[in-house]
């Protein structure tokens, strides 16, 4: 019972990672980021790196953050920015990258499924029952990842002015704010924030070029049942992904990998809205 | 926002010559060319569908020119982003959507400010206007009553300390109260800090009682001006009138 | 409302028979051409490219599926590999569990078609429905295969799982015969495709493509067709999956994955979407290359496709094919038309008995949250009134005409079109009770000719043809008004993105009208016209209410306009009706003369 309680909730906080880095980017630059998995599966495989080099395996969470800025900062300028004004086009050419990102890395390291080393291996003992040491750091390292990245949007000048553009645009320009600015640091934030879930996530299971994919189509769904809060994503992801976690764990992990998706297809469908405020 | 510095009495703030504009294959602006002087208070009055707020926007930089020339304070605006002219001593009161509804009255104040050491000292600056907002920095903007964000709307605008401010119906629907207020923050602006304004309104009286000069613009060209005098009112009441 | 309108035929000018004639031969020369290429195929070219050829041919005839959706349609889906893949399990697990005989392969052929489609019915009644988004639809289309694919890993031996089936017994043809089914299937359903894409239900698709809310305001019901679109595509796809099924002799769970369904958008894209040879040329042609260079340089060559595709993405969003067209015209120096270059015969409807028009507005509110924005709106109209609907900025008069004419809108009340209520009825059924609606920003259809603008308004009452292309329109006698008198009659031929902004205003309201409304409600029907085009509108509607026997109320600004032709003007300030009456009574009144002189309230 325990167990269960516990992935749901380290699948929940997950999947909320990923899924605001996704809504941030969505909210700001009105776009939806198609290479948003490609960019957790750069952080992964920067977790393999980092184990491989032989450094401290903790070391790969902020390298992998790094690394998706810094490839996050290049797309911005390359494919992004002269797409503003186009978002179906936007997308699609972010798709596209997401391909090319993926067989880059395929070219380096193969197709094959491989395993990271895990920072922490063992099992530590919570109210009678055992539980992997190294999923419930990962619960935590992600609880402070979402909180801080709440502090930053709450507290921060950035933080305001992202929130300023993705409620009205014009009017946060209009006070002279640099919107431009605001969509890059945004969407350089939204892909670092992929690629250190894609480093946490390495250890709990295996890296493969297209590791992204299902995350990124899951993260999707949620931001569009969550409609634009924060609050209500991180809702949605408790909900959806213990529901998830449920159904892999008693009926099939098969079916369970799809649960996220229809259950969200089924609620668009009836409550367009989804979960949003109105 | 960097406190602007004051022109000198040579430039005038706003200078607006032949200007063309419009949406999609239409033409709203036709031909306008205007000058507001430093310090000068300018009113723009015409009837709803006229242009006014298509004009306020194309000086912004939201709509690009199709022709003519926009020049702020000596600089050349013309094609420039509304932040950049924003930056660069313009401030807008706009007619819809003006303030941030789900924003605190706070943070819709910290974003006209561009560091909390600015925010502290304009912000106490709009208390010895309005005190009131001193309790209601925490409330939801969209929360406050229809006055109080108009005066919201204008605090802010006072905030970035600009040198032009253009002011789209600000008095829509208010009373005459506020009104009187809001005209009192505006004169005092004025005198204190020479700042010019672009006043566009359909209220004539309030705009009479604190602008310089007035003009009516008509299907997208100005149709008459005039010096703020008596009979301005009668003149303008014909232009005006169903 | 199905009247049966006889349509007053203009009898077919002999040049334009002529050059019918003359087009049918060039399409059956060039058919004529391609038949020979693969009749000889098999006999000149090698059997590694003659294999490659087959499969690819099989691919290029789902990428035409997949321009048809996105190139025509406006949907972009990534679900088309799966239906392809679907149709292929069918053949295989038939041919696996029940055995080979020629009842089991009709059985296969049934269900390569049937399950597709019925799965497509389903997807798109997932993605496409009021309220639903492009962005929604096609992310709802990538999620599709992925599921598609996790059903066939979980199905164990049954469907082989990730090995897939194989060593089914299959249709036993030699290479030359799978070589012409396959390039005669690729040739005749590209045939049928061109043809489709010409006719008149194809422009009701670039129509929804193009505005398809304009569309639903015709009486289109826009969800059902796209639902139908996507499932008829499917079995299509789901066909050429059987097929394939029986040439390889192999099914694997990568034909139904989403990296197939990406490569197919790529290939489009890259081709030229929306120009159906495009993506066929890109298909085959990107499909050999692989199979040639992914020997030496596999994910090479997958990396370079991807990089050209983000490329043409930004730079040439079009894709290859129209600039290749372009290079072609400028080497044969033909003339580039600005629109089709078939002459539309105009012909008018018989004019319909007159019948009365009722608008009844009872009670109406409209509130977001706490905020009222119309409160208690009574008005009835008549047919025979021309009503201005007067009122400041943010009283609520664009407000009502969306209430009127969306029966979701409305926070409480009773709205009645020709004593009918509308109920919570979406626009497309208000629009087929009698009413139509003109918008503020024309809203016209700007890829395509004036005249298929006005065919396309005509839908309701015509059922478009799924063969013919537009020849022939016959409009009723209100829609004629408007383009006779305006100069659009002349400009039947040249593509609405191309009118000028009064022209095209003129060009909406015929289609407005085109709908035969009995109440027609506008929009600032005169922003942004000159002098005389206001002018020209203002007779139009007197002559619309005086001898058609409309009901016609404006939303207007242009109060001198409104003096000159209402009969009747309703003023609304906020959200209230203040004054209900004559031109006189309203010029005269103290009351609105401070409404919008503004002397301010408590």
């Amino acid at each position: 019972m325990m167990t269960v309680t516990l992935d749901i909730v380290t699948t929940a906080v997950l999947l909320f990672v990923v899924a605001t880095g996704l809504l941030v980017i969505f909210g700001v630059l009105k776009i939806i980021n198609f290479a948003h998995g490609a960019f957790l599966t750069v952080g992964a495989y920067g977790a393999l790196v980092t184990t491989a080099f032989g450094l401290n395996p903790w070391l790969s969470f902020p390298l992998a953050f790094a690394a998706g800025a810094v490839v996050g900062l290049l797309v911005e300028r390359l494919v992004v920015r002269p797409l503003y004004g186009r978002p179906l086009d936007a997308i699609l050419a972010t798709w596209g990258l997401g391909i090319v990102i993926s067989q880059f890395i395929t070219l380096g390291f193969g197709r094959e499924i491989q395993f990271a080393q895990s920072p922490l291996s063992g099992t530590i003992s919570i109210l009678g029952e055992t539980y992997s040491a190294y999923r419930l750091i990962t619960l935590a390292i992600a609880v402070a990842v979402g909180l801080g990245f709440a502090a930053l949007i709450e507290g921060s000048r950035l933080g305001l002015s992202a929130r300023a553009v993705i409620m009205n645009e014009d009017l946060a320009r209009g006070l002279g704010i640099d919107t431009y600015r605001v969509r890059r640091m945004t969407f350089v934030v939204g892909c670092g924030l992929a690629a250190l879930a894609g480093a946490l996530i390495t250890p709990l299971s295996s890296v493969d070029p297209n590791m992204g994919v299902p995350w990124l189509i899951n993260a999707f769904m949620l931001v569009m049942v969550a409609g634009s809060s924060f609050l209500s994503l991180a809702l949605a992801a408790l909900i959806l992904g213990g529901a998830q976690v449920v159904v892999s764990s008693y009926f099939s992990p098969i079916l369970g990998g799809m649960t996220i998706v229809l259950l969200s297809a089924v609620v668009l469908r009836l409550r367009p809205a989804g979960f949003g405020r109105d | 926002m960097p406190d602007a510095v004051h022109a000198s009495a040579a430039a005038p703030a706003l200078e607006v010559a032949n200007l063309a504009s419009g949406y999609g294959d239409s033409l709203v602006i036709h031909d306008v060319s205007f000058t507001i002087g430093c310090g000068e208070i300018v009113a723009l009055l015409g009837k709803n569908g006229m242009g006014k707020t298509t004009l306020a926007r194309t000086i912004l930089g939201f709509l690009p020119p199709r022709k003519g020339a926009i020049v702020v304070c000596g600089n050349e605006m013309t094609g420039s982003t509304p932040d950049i002219i924003a930056r660069n001593g313009v401030a807008h009161a706009p007619q819809e959507k003006a303030i941030f509804q789900d924003l605190s009255v706070r943070d819709n104040f910290r974003l006209a400010t561009a560091d909390d050491r600015t925010f502290r000292d304009g912000v106490s600056r709009v208390f010895a206007f309005f005190p009131f907002f001193e309790q209601r920095l925490a409330q939801k903007a969209g929360t406050l009553s229809g006055g109080e964000q108009k005066m919201l709307i204008i605090a802010r605008a006072v905030m970035m300390r600009p040198r032009l401010m253009i002011i789209d119906e600000i008095s829509e629907g208010l009373q005459p109260s506020v009104i009187d207020r809001i005209a009192h923050v505006l004169r005092h602006e004025r005198e204190t800090n020479g700042t010019a304004m672009l006043l566009i309104e359909q209220n004539v009286a309030f705009a009479l009682a604190i602008a310089d000069r007035w003009a009516v613009l008509k299907r997208g060209e100005i149709d008459d001006v005039g010096a703020v005098e008596s009979g301005a009112a009668a003149s303008i009441a014909d232009h005006l009138s169903v | 409302m199905t009247e049966e309108s006889t349509i007053a035929s203009v009898a077919p000018s002999t040049p334009s028979a002529r050059a019918g004639v003359e087009r049918l031969r060039r399409f059956a020369a060039v058919l004529g051409a391609l038949a020979i290429l693969v009749a000889a195929g098999p006999f000149v070219l090698d059997t590694y490219l003659v294999n490659t050829l087959i499969r690819a041919f099989h691919y290029a005839l789902v990428a035409l599926t997949v321009d048809i959706l996105w190139g025509y349609a406006g949907i972009l889906t990534f679900g088309q590999a799966a239906f392809f893949g679907i149709g292929a399990y069918a053949a295989a697990l038939v041919f696996t569990h029940i055995g080979f005989s020629p009842a089991t392969i009709a059985l296969a052929i049934a269900l390569a078609l049937a399950a597709p489609a019925f799965v497509g019915l389903l997807l798109g009644w997932l993605s496409f429905y009021p309220g639903s988004t492009p962005l929604y639809a096609s992310v709802v289309s990538l999620a599709f295969p992925i599921v598609v694919t996790q059903i066939i890993f979980s199905g164990g031996t049954f469907t082989g799982s990730s090995s897939g089936l194989v060593g089914y017994q299959v249709v036993d043809f030699p290479i030359e015969a799978w070589f012409w089914v396959a390039g005669g299937g690729l040739i005749v359903f590209g045939a049928l495709a061109y043809v489709f894409v010409k006719s008149e239900m194809a422009r009701v698709l670039v129509a929804i493509r193009d505005n398809e809310e304009r569309c639903s305001y015709l009486g289109i019901n826009t969800p059902r067709v796209k639902i139908l679109l996507t499932a008829a595509l499917a079995g299509i796809a789901g066909l050429a999956g059987f097929s394939y099924a029986n040439f390889s002799a192999v099914v694997a769970p990568e034909l139904t994955g989403f990296v197939f369904g990406t490569e197919l958008v790529i290939y489009v894209a890259l081709g030229g979407r929306g120009t159906l040879i495009g993506p066929l040329v890109g298909t085959i042609g990107i499909d050999v290359l692989s199979s040639y260079l992914s020997g030496d340089l596999p994910y090479v060559w997958k990396l370079i496709v991807g990089l050209i595709f983000i490329a043409v993405i930004v730079a040439l969003p079009n894709g290859i094919a129209p600039l290749v067209e372009a290079a072609w015209r400028r080497l044969v120096h033909t003339r580039r038309a600005t629109g089709s270059e078939r002459p539309v015969g105009l012909s008018s409807k018989p004019v319909a008995a007159v019948s009365t028009a009722t608008l009844e507005i009872v009670g109406v509110s409209k509130s977001f949250g706490s905020l009222k924005v119309l409160e208690g709106i009574n008005l009835t109209i008549v047919d025979g009134e021309l009503v201005s609907l007067v009122g400041p900025n943010g009283a609520g008069k664009t407000t009502l005409m969306r209430c009127v004419s969306d029966g979701r809108e409305r926070s409480s009340g009773l709205v009645r079109v020709n004593g009918q209520d509308i109920e919570i009825m979406p626009p497309f059924r208000i629009a087929s009770l009698g009413l139509g609606r003109k918008f503020q920003t024309a809203g016209i259809f700007e890829s395509l000719t004036v005249a298929e603008c006005l065919r396309i308004a005509c839908a309701l009452h015509d059922q478009p043809s799924f063969l013919r292309s537009l020849e022939q329109l016959a409009l009723p006698a209100a829609a004629r008004l408007v383009i006779d008198a305006t100069g659009l009659a002349e400009l039947l031929s040249r593509e609405a993105r191309f009118l000028s902004h009064g022209q095209k205003q003129a060009l909406e309201l015929a289609m407005v009208l085109a709908l035969e409304p009995q109440i027609i409600l506008l929009d600032e029907p005169t922003a942004g016209l000159t002098k005389a085009e206001r002018a020209r509108i203002g007779r139009v509607l007197i002559d619309l209410v005086a001898q058609h026997r409309l009901a016609v109320v404006l939303v207007e600004h242009d109060l001198d306009f409104v003096r000159e032709i209402s009969s009747r003007v309703v003023v609304l300030h906020q959200g209230k009706i203040v004054l209900d009456g004559t031109v006189a009574d309203v010029v005269g009144s103290q009351i609105v003369r401070n409404i919008y002189l503004g002397a301010g309230h408590a």
